[in-house]
């Protein structure tokens, strides 16, 4: 026998609905495999993906799970963790569902430092909907919404994680799935919120118009936009520019995490502690 | 729990579900050993099918497994694998250069000719 | 039934009646002139152990109480008309999933930014849809500081029972009004709660959207070993997208019906000095306070008017409506909005002769306004 994977698929469901050879796929295995060497017990786990073709991540896990609308993910994953903060709440989105419809949501549960773990699938592009210019789409990339090329700047989701307050920020790409497992499994073990740009290919919807037909063309392409952190550190800030570093960009473990924090909030109100003044933040201001 | 895809046919290194292969070709692009190579299949979605043609030369590295995007393609569990008598091959130059082949004839086994 | 006094406002109340209904669960936002729900309840629920969260958004609001009342716990939100229109999706998410949570709404001035510190009623046929597609819109509209208690109680325990959001409507002037209130007490709310159904059988028996064509979804509360899908998409009997023709005509229908179907348990209404009334005054909200003072004045004068109050707005009382416009002539509709509840009544009555008292000036109506019109009749 192989990997148990059937464990936490919804065979039913199988095979998927996305294109052959995308990365989609290959981060919900990663994912799979990561769950089960950390031992939590499918019931304890919540999936909650937004619209996209990463939307339907949530339907072929077999935790419970939840399909919001267009980039609510984090808002929802809020509630259920606040709700029932001892389990793991997992979110999963695209670069538009996390960085663009749901940019305010994103920025605020890193803000919050909540214990949820964020997976966001970046392809660069809105592959579900055909090709529209997403956040990340590199500016000059021909994109149906802009068949001139992209002018739109684009910005580093680690980048903006690490700057709203995420306690832990890291990239990876789906070409090396080992790394992605890790990955995974560090984001889940890490109290507060974990931010992950997880980059993965589209070559039916990115890489048809910019000459990246097959899976694997568009992969070499991912695999030459990065580097991992300490390769990338040593560069020259004009090596820098395209590039995208890759690995454990920020890990914070000292950082208040919300769903503590709170419990501080219900002890005063229980009478069971003096209020929160800012002198209980002074070493952190 | 398992579904009979997931078990061994029968102490093979690697072994295919062909009901969920939508034949991206990653899994033969990451091979290092020239065991797979996709075939004209007129039926398959994209006119062609993963095929298993060296399973001897199987390394048990596990890449094909990890990078399917489709839990299609499986890797007997070393240890399994070991206890039931048997071993994976050792990665030869002969291996090499027939991965390199298939690359080179757009992921398509090597007798398999056309333009794809 | 041992009542207690309360001094306190509408929008207060309604938080105290949330929690003491079992609400462990609030995410908001600021607005005016909905805030003061979220300033009480955020002292309320620590008190028992419950969350109460300032989201980013409108939107982040309801999202979270969505996402806390998935995990099986009753879930509060609050706002006003301009709230209402961001959360108006994510309402039908929650229609469509079949959970269940209680969005209380205090009515200021609209459209857009409007008047945020004055009153109107302008928001009812806002929550007959507030989002897009078919579906069956529950909504409760409080008409004194009591009721801003009472009703948000029953709101808990409607949209327990019927699986679906439950609005409360409150306007300014009712939220903002300072006062006595003759309140249930708590011990007697406690015990009148309607706990959620839940499937007891093993898991793979469960299928939380497969039930009769009349009833809500079975939902059971995450994390408790029935793993199932919510999504917003048209699904089948597991929860799980789908596009089958009969289960999406079937979902839908049921959406409907389980509603339609048990109108009776919704219907509410209260009648004032309608046993002999010649004219009926329609209102409802913090209006039929003034209809009612105009009402006393009219009879001291030998005008027998009445006031029929609907408590539950959607579905509309109709058939009570219709029973009395089919006996009283004169009906006039008194709202603060250019006859939103007006076309129902006309509607309801098929009539097309009600006349109407509208207002919409961010100023209550006074009893003499109405006194005024009903002499015109």
């Amino acid at each position: 026998m192989a990997f148990n994977y059937d464990k936490y698929l919804r065979l039913e469901k199988m095979p998927t609905l996305w294109c052959w050879g995308c990365g989609d796929g290959v981060i919900l295995k990663a994912f799979v495999r990561a769950v089960e060497k950390m031992g939590i017990p499918q019931d304890d786990i919540c999936v909650v993906s937004g619209i996209g073709c990463s939307g339907r991540f949530s339907s072929y896990v077999d935790f419970n799970t939840v399909h919001t609308t267009h980039g609510r993910t984090v808002a929802y994953a809020t509630g259920i963790k606040l709700a029932c903060p001892t389990k793991h709440v997992i979110c999963v989105a695209g670069d538009g569902d996390a960085l663009a419809i749901g940019g305010n949501h994103t920025i605020h549960g890193c803000r919050r430092n909540i214990d949820i773990t964020m997976i966001i699938i970046n392809n660069f592009i809105y592959g579900l909907t055909n090709s529209q210019t997403s956040p990340t789409t590199p500016k000059g990339m021909w994109t149906v919404s802009q068949k001139s090329g992209n002018i739109d700047p684009t910005f580093d989701t680690c980048d903006l994680a690490i700057a709203a307050g995420a306690s832990f920020v890291a990239r990876e790409s789906m070409l090396d799935p080992k790394k992605l497992e890790k990955i995974f499994i560090k984001a889940m073990e890490h109290k507060g919120f974990a931010c992950l740009d997880i980059l993965s290919n589209c070559h039916i919807n990115l890489g048809r118009k910019n000459k990246m037909v097959s899976a694997m063309d568009n992969l070499k392409w991912i695999e030459s936009i990065t580097a991992p952190k300490k390769k990338y550190d040593a560069m020259t800030p004009e090596e820098q520019l395209n590039i995208l570093p890759t690995g454990i960009l920020k890990q914070d473990t000292e950082a208040d995490e919300y769903c503590d924090m709170y419990a501080e909030v219900i002890k005063f109100h229980q009478g069971k502690r003096k209020a929160i003044t800012q002198d209980d933040f002074a070493k952190k201001i | 729990m398992a579904s009979k895809e997931m078990v061994n046919p029968g102490n093979q290194p690697v072994w295919v579900n062909t009901d969920n292969c939508k034949a991206c070709d990653i899994c033969v692009s990451v091979c290092p050993s020239g065991v797979l190579g996709m075939r004209y299949e007129s039926t398959s979605t994209l006119g062609a099918m993963i095929s298993i043609d060296h399973p001897e030369a199987c390394i048990g590295c596990n890449e094909c497994e990890l990078t399917c995007p489709d839990f299609a393609i499986y890797v007997a569990d070393t240890k399994e694998y070991k206890a039931a008598g048997f071993s994976f091959a050792k990665l030869t130059d002969e291996a090499k250069e027939r991965q390199a082949a298939i690359v080179a004839n757009n992921y398509m086994s090597l007798d398999q000719q056309g333009v794809k | 039934m041992a009542t207690r006094e309360v001094i306190s406002t509408g929008n207060e109340l309604s938080a105290m009646a949330a929690v003491d209904a079992g609400c462990m669960f609030f995410g908001g936002y600021p607005l005016t002139p909905s805030s003061e729900v979220m300033h009480e309840i955020s002292d309320l629920l620590p008190k028992v152990g419950g969350v109460a969260i300032q989201m980013e958004d409108e939107i982040g609001g309801i999202c979270a109480v969505i996402g806390a009342a998935m995990t099986g716990v009753r879930a509060l939100t609050a706002t006003s008309g301009p709230g209402m229109s961001l959360k108006a999706e994510n309402l039908g998410l929650a229609q469509m999933a079949e959970v269940p949570l209680v969005c209380v709404n205090v009515m200021r001035g609209g459209p857009s930014t409007g008047l945020p510190t004055r009153v109107s009623q302008g928001d009812i046929l806002q929550s007959k849809n507030p989002s897009h597609g078919d579906y069956k819109s529950i909504t409760l509209c409080a008409g004194s500081l009591a009721e801003c208690y009472t009703e948000t109680v029953r709101a808990f325990n409607l949209a327990d029972r019927f699986m679906q959001p439950v609005i409360v409507l409150l306007d300014e002037t009712i939220g903002h009004m300072h006062g006595k209130a003759d309140l249930p007490t708590a011990e007697d709310v406690k015990a009148g709660i309607v706990p959620r159904k839940r499937f007891d059988g093993a898991p793979e028996d469960y299928f939380p959207y497969e039930c009769e064509p009349d009833q809500p979804a079975v939902l059971n509360p995450m994390f408790e070993g029935y793993r199932y899908h919510f999504t917003g998409l048209h699904h089948d009997r597991k929860g799980f997208p789908t596009e089958e023709i009969e289960t999406c005509r079937k979902l839908i229908q049921r959406l409907e019906d389980k509603v339609e179907l048990h109108k009776d348990e919704l219907e509410s209404y209260e009648e004032f000095m309608m046993d002999d009334a010649e004219i009926m005054i329609i209102a409802y909200g913090s209006v039929s306070l003034a209809a009612k003072e105009s009402i006393r004045h009219l009879r001291k004068e030998g005008i027998k008017a009445g006031l029929f109050r609907p408590i539950t707005i959607w579905p509309s009382p109709a058939e009570k409506i219709k029973e009395h416009t089919d006996k009283i002539e004169k009906v006039l509709v008194v709202e603060l909005n250019i006859g939103q509840y007006h076309s129902e009544i006309q509607r309801a009555a098929a009539r097309l002769d009600i006349e109407g008292l509208f207002k919409v000036n961010g100023r209550p109506i006074s009893p003499y306004e109405i006194v005024n019109k009903v002499k015109e009749l």
